[in-house]
C-alpha cells in the first residue's frame, strides 16, 4: 500500500520504491474544472477534486488543503482571492498594535469545519491506501501574516513582542494540529516559507523551541510530522533538523545532495525539490520524467520522498504529472526509455498506417505503460471496452513507450504527451479520460 | 573620515536614532550633504548588500539598515535641494497586476536606493498602463517587474508588449524577478535581465545603467 511505503521511509526503512507525494493544492481544482476559491471554500468541490487527484495521480500521500492563509483569515486577516492561485493576505490585525488580544481558533471557526469534514470523508474513502497530510501555517509565516512586513523589523527591534507572537502562533499550530489529527490526518506538515528569509541566529532565538514543542506534540499522538520550507533555506536546515520533525520538504532552490547529508545525519527524511515552474508547469512530459528519474537516482531510496517543491501551480499539465508517476512506478524502464528518447540519430524505420484508406476505424492508444501507469491504465481500459463493444467493427492497438520503436512512432506522428487516444490518426483524447458514451459516440461517427 | 565610518557602521547596524544624531552632527560640522550621502550612507548600505549576498545577513537586517538610511536621508534632503540629489539614475519598480506580494520588490527598492539609485515604487497589482506611464513620465531608464505567483508571471510579457507598442522598448530596460521567475523565462519574454535576489538585482542594474 502506498502509505506504508511513505511510513517505511519515515521509519528509516528502505522501501521497495520511492514514495511519491504530489502537492496538488490549487491544482486539484483544475482536474475537476474548479477555480481556487471554489475548492478552498466548498467542501463538496474540494472532496471531489481530491478524490480525482487520488484516482489520477495515485499518490502515496496527498495534502488535503494547501492554504497558508486559513488560520490568518480566522484571526482577522482580510484575503483577496485569485482564480488560480491561493488567496493573499491584504490586511494585518496587528499592523498597528502590539497587543496580541487574539483567541486560539476553535474547530468551528472560519473554514475549519469545511476542511475537517473533507478530511474525515477523504480518510474514509482513500485513507486505507493513501497517507493524508494536514497542512498548517507555521509560526513565522503566521506571525508575519498577523503583523505584516513590520514583523521583520520587530525581529531586530522588539524581540519580546516577537517572542510573544511566536508563542501565540505556536499554540495556534498545536491546536490546529490536534483538530487535524482527530479528523484522521496521518502526517501534520507545518509549512513555513518565511523561514528562508531569516538568519540561523533568529531561527535559534525565536523558532527552535516553538518547533521542537510542535513536533513533540504531534509525536505524542503517534502521527508523523513534516517541516515544509520554500526558498533557499540551506543555512537553516540543520537547525530545522534539531527540532526533530520526521521529515523536511524543500523546494528547487536547495542543493538536495548537500541537504540530504545534513538530514541523514539526523536520520530525518527529506523530500520535494521537483522544480515547479521550469519543469512541472512549463516543461514537457519527458522533462518531468527526467527530472524525477534524476532526483531518485541521486537521492536513493532511503529517507527520500519524491514531491514537488511546493504547492503545484494550478495549470501544471496533467500529462507532466503522469510522466512523473511513471518514473516512480517503473524507475528502471523509465530511465532506459529516457535514454532511448534522447539518443542521437534515433532512427528506427516505422510504417504508419494509410489512415485515409482503412477498412474500419483504427483506435490507437499511446501509453507510457498501461500496466504500471495508472492514468494510462484507465485510458487503455476505455479502449478495451470499446473493442469489446464494437467487436470486429473496429481495430485497436496500444503502443507502449517502453519500446524504442514505439517512441520512434510517437515522434513520427508528432505526439508530445501520453496517454493519448487517436482515431484514424487524429488525436482525440490527450491525457483526458473520455466517458464511455463520448468515446463510443466518437467511434460510431467513424464507422 | 571618522564621521563617515561611524555613520556607515550605524547604517549597517540599523540604528536609526544614532544615524540621525550622526548626520545632524556632520551637518553641524559643515560637511557637504552630498559627501555625507556618498561617503557614509551609501557605503553603509553597500556593505549590507554585500553581506546579504554572502548570506551573512538576512531580510530583517537589510530592512532595519534601510530604515536607518532613510532616516539619515530625510535630514539631508532639504540641504541637497529637491530633485538635485546626484543619484546614479532612476529605476521604476512594481509587483505586476494580480499580485500583491511585495516583500521581495521592497527589498530590491531598498537595495537600489542604498546603491545610489532613485527608485519610483509603483506598488503592487500594477497594470501595464501604469508601467507604461512610468516609462513615459518618470524618466526611469530601467523598469523592474516582480511576481510571486506563477499565475501573474505571464503578465510580465504583456508589459513588455505594451512598451513595444508604444515604441519605448528600445529606450527602456526591463528587468524581472520573483520566486517562480527564471533566466529562461526572462529570455523567453525578451526581458533585458533577471536577478535571483535583491543583491544581484543591484548588480544587474549597475550593468545595464
Amino acid at each position: 500500500m502506498g502509505k506504508e511505503l511513505l511510513f517505511a521511509v519515515f521509519r528509516n526503512k528502505i522501501p521497495e520504491r520511492t514514495p511519491w507525494v504530489p502537492f496538488a493544492g490549487v491544482h486539484a481544482g483544475k482536474l475537476k474544472g474548479y477555480l481556487t476559491q471554489e475548492i478552498l471554500t466548498d467542501g463538496d468541490k474540494l472532496l471531489e477534486s481530491l478524490l480525482e487527484v487520488n484516482r489520477v495521480y495515485s499518490p502515496d500521500g496527498q495534502p488535503v488543503m494547501f492554504d497558508l492563509q486559513l488560520e490568518a483569515e480566522i484571526l482577522g486577516c482580510d484575503l483577496i482571492w485569485d482564480k488560480k492561485a491561493p488567496p493573499s493576505v491584504v490586511s494585518h490585525p496587528l499592523a498597528k498594535t502590539r497587543n496580541i488580544e487574539l483567541s486560539i481558533p476553535g474547530p468551528d471557526d472560519g473554514r475549519l469545519p469545511i476542511i475537517l469534514d473533507v478530511m474525515r470523508n477523504l480518510k474514509e474513502r482513500v485513507g486505507n491506501t493513501t497517507a493524508l497530510f494536514g497542512l498548517i501555517c507555521g509560526p513565522l509565516t503566521l506571525a508575519s501574516h498577523l503583523r505584516g512586513t513590520e514583523f521583520f523589523l520587530d525581529l531586530m527591534k522588539d524581540q519580546s513582542f516577537v517572542a510573544n507572537l511566536v508563542e501565540f502562533c505556536r499554540e495556534v499550530n498545536k491546536n490546529i494540529a490536534t483538530y487535524y489529527i482527530e479528523a484522521g490526518m496521518d502526517v501534520i506538515a507545518v509549512v513555513d516559507p518565511v523561514v528562508s528569509l531569516i538568519s540561523p541566529k533568529h531561527f535559534e532565538q525565536f523558532l527552535s523551541e516553538a518547533y521542537t514543542e510542535i513536533f513533540a506534540h504531534i509525536r505524542k499522538t503517534d502521527r508523523f510530522s513534516s517541516f515544509f520550507v520554500c526558498g533557499d533555506a540551506t543555512k537553516n536546515i540543520e537547525l530545522m533538523c534539531r527540532t526533530k520533525p520526521d521529515s523536511i520538504f524543500v523546494d528547487e532552490n536547495i542543493d538536495m545532495v548537500q541537504a540530504k547529508m545534513i538530514t541523514d545525519a539526523y536520520q530525518i527524511t527529506i523530500g520535494g525539490n521537483l522544480p515547479l515552474t521550469t519543469v512541472m508547469l512549463l516543461g514537457t512530459q519527458m522533462d518531468n520524467m527526467k527530472s524525477a528519474v534524476d532526483l531518485m537516482d541521486k537521492m536513493g531510496r532511503q529517507r527520500y520522498v519524491l514531491a514537488p517543491g511546493c504547492d503545484m501551480p494550478y495549470d501544471v499539465p496533467e500529462e507532466n504529472v503522469i510522466g512523473i508517476i511513471q518514473a516512480v512506478r517503473d524507475f528502471e524502464h523509465t530511465k532506459a526509455m529516457l535514454q532511448n528518447y534522447t539518443r542521437e540519430n534515433f532512427d528506427i524505420p516505422v510504417d504508419l498506417p494509410d489512415y485515409g484508406n482503412l477498412f474500419r476505424p483504427l483506435v490507437e492508444i499511446f501509453t507510457l505503460d498501461s500496466a504500471t501507469c495508472p492514468a494510462c491504465g484507465y485510458m487503455k481500459k476505455a479502449v478495451d471496452e470499446a473493442q469489446e463493444h464494437f467487436g470486429k467493427k473496429i481495430d485497436t492497438v496500444e503502443y507502449k513507450l517502453t519500446l524504442p520503436e514505439n517512441i520512434a512512432r510517437a515522434k513520427k506522428m508528432n505526439i508530445q504527451h501520453v496517454p493519448v487516444i487517436l482515431i484514424n490518426g487524429d488525436i482525440k483524447y490527450s491525457s483526458y479520460l473520455p466517458s464511455r458514451n463520448d468515446l463510443f459516440k466518437e467511434i460510431e461517427g467513424h464507422i | 573620515m571618522e564621521h563617515f565610518e561611524q555613520l556607515a557602521a550605524s547604517i549597517e547596524k540599523g540604528d536609526s536614532a544614532n544615524t540621525k544624531a550622526l548626520v545632524k552632527h556632520a551637518i553641524g560640522e559643515n560637511i557637504p550633504a552630498q559627501d555625507i550621502l556618498n561617503n557614509a550612507l551609501i557605503v553603509g548600505m553597500n556593505r549590507i548588500g554585500i553581506k546579504f549576498r554572502n548570506n551573512e545577513v538576512f531580510i530583517p537586517e537589510v530592512l532595519v539598515a534601510a530604515r536607518a538610511m532613510k532616516a539619515g536621508l530625510e535630514l539631508l534632503r532639504p540641504l541637497l535641494g529637491e530633485g538635485s540629489i546626484d543619484m546614479k539614475g532612476k529605476v521604476a519598480i512594481g509587483t505586476v497586476k494580480g499580485d500583491l506580494h511585495d516583500i521581495g520588490k521592497n527589498i530590491v527598492g531598498v537595495m537600489l536606493e542604498g546603491a545610489g539609485y532613485e527608485v519610483v515604487d509603483l506598488g503592487t497589482d500594477v497594470s501595464k498602463e501604469a508601467f507604461l506611464e512610468a516609462a513615459q513620465n518618470t524618466k526611469a531608464k530601467i523598469i523592474g517587474l516582480s511576481a510571486l505567483l506563477t499565475t501573474t508571471m505571464p503578465y510580465m510579457n504583456e508589459i513588455i508588449d505594451t512598451l513595444k507598442e508604444a515604441d519605448l522598448r528600445d529606450k527602456i530596460k526591463v528587468i524581472i524577478g520573483g520566486a517562480p521567475v527564471t533566466q529562461t523565462f526572462a529570455d523567453e519574454i525578451g526581458a533585458d535581465g533577471y536577478a535571483p535576489d535583491a543583491a544581484s538585482a543591484v548588480d544587474l542594474v549597475e550593468s545595464l545603467a
